[in-house]
């Protein structure tokens, strides 16, 4: 039995004191972060999964540091293994995106968020036409809403979310044909909105 | 329904879509990510590490180079032993060589040095004469494996210091090569 504790931490950070490594770290993934964030709450839908996928993405990028350095891109690199640890987890995820479908509806979440102006009147319509918009959004398939959120809402390229999504450019571009048309359907159907 | 209107819906979605808000971190948040990635990802890796120091030592039969009385607050104790500790190790076959430190208080920031003759590696660390971390202990025995190999049979002595403030140990370990 291991009756000892370990000398903490260092092999993680082979080569670097764990000082330095803190610091390269936090200077190579420091300037990704607005955009990671973002990223990790249009995959997740809810501040708490969307933090929880940050926060392990960062765990997974601090143990990978010696890659790290050598990547020309690394928010490419980081978006990339964000989607992936997703993927991979997303049974986690999706599970928890059922249980918080309402707490994008908590004050200070989503669209209930949102920043107000001089203009109440204005505002109301707005939050009303988002609470639309995001309803329509979720009865869209994953892949559809993901792409369409990237796309037209967070400005990715398309040649950005192939390499996030290593689908052919093809692909991408006809979910999101496919996606912005069923928006439409959805919209019209509703009755509300056009 | 008309090409107009299609496009005019399409640029009415457009609009909103570009428009949909997403909530700010909470404050802080990134500071606070950025603390326990460094250290969950070097707990996790440590955690392999030691496991994988653990299972070569244990198909090695286990070299237990163990370094007893690392008390800080006793300075001043001579560098080394009178007699100094020694394995044989064989060409080009690796061997892991546990160092223990007991220390009577936690230490932040403490700074081990290892220092390896020519021919003696670190795994991991090819072609590295000398490792340095900067460390923390916990009170009581804390381990640390290093994975040794010996890439010619000339043999030599490791040194692992151990620095802490203006507080040091030296410890030596006398490799040979068979």
């Amino acid at each position: 039995m291991l009756a000892y504790a370990t000398i903490r931490a260092e092999i993680a950070t082979r080569g670097f004191s764990i000082s330095s490594a803190q610091d390269t770290f936090e200077r190579l993934v420091r300037p990704h972060f607005d955009r990671l964030y973002r990223l990790a709450w249009r995959l997740c839908g809810s501040k708490a999964e969307a933090e929880d996928l940050f926060q392990e993405l960062l765990i997974k990028a601090f143990s990978k540091l010696d890659d790290l350095v050598s990547i020309a891109e690394p928010g490419s690199w980081l978006s990339r293994v964000m989607y992936n640890l997703f993927i991979d987890e997303r049974r986690r995820f999706a599970r928890r995106r059922m249980h918080t479908v309402e707490e994008g509806e908590m004050s200070g979440e989503g669209i209930s968020g949102l920043p107000g102006n001089a203009d109440p009147v204005r505002d109301h319509e707005r939050l009303q036409r988002m609470q639309v918009l995001e309803r329509a959004l979720a009865q869209l398939s994953d892949e559809h809403r993901l792409i369409v959120l990237l796309h037209d809402t967070e400005g990715y390229k398309l040649t950005e979310i192939q390499e996030l999504m290593e689908l052919p450019l093809g692909t991408i571009k006809s979910r999101l044909h496919r996606a912005r048309s069923r928006l439409r359907e959805i919209l019209s159907a509703d009755g509300t909105f056009f | 329904m008309h090409q107009q209107d299609t496009d005019k819906q399409d640029q009415e979605i457009l609009a909103l879509l570009k428009d949909y808000p997403m909530p700010e971190a909470t404050a802080g948040f990134y500071d606070q990510a950025l603390v326990r990635a460094t250290h969950e990802g070097s707990r996790r890796q440590r955690n392999r590490w030691v496991m994988a120091g653990f299972g070569s030592a244990i198909a090695a039969g286990l070299v237990l180079w163990l370094i007893g009385g690392f008390f800080l607050t006793t300075p001043g104790l001579p560098d080394g032993a009178n007699s100094v500790p020694g394995i044989v190790m064989t060409l080009e076959e690796p061997r892991t060589v546990n160092l223990v430190f007991a220390s009577t208080e936690p230490l932040e920031r403490a700074t081990l040095t290892v220092r390896l003759p020519d021919g003696i590696e670190m795994s991991g660390f090819p072609g590295q004469r000398e490792i340095t971390w900067e460390t923390s202990l916990n009170a009581g025995k804390n381990l640390l494996p290093l994975r040794l190999i010996a890439t010619s049979p000339l043999g030599g002595e490791v040194y692992a210091t151990l620095e802490h403030n203006d507080r040091g140990r030296t410890f030596r370990l006398q490799v040979d090569v068979s």
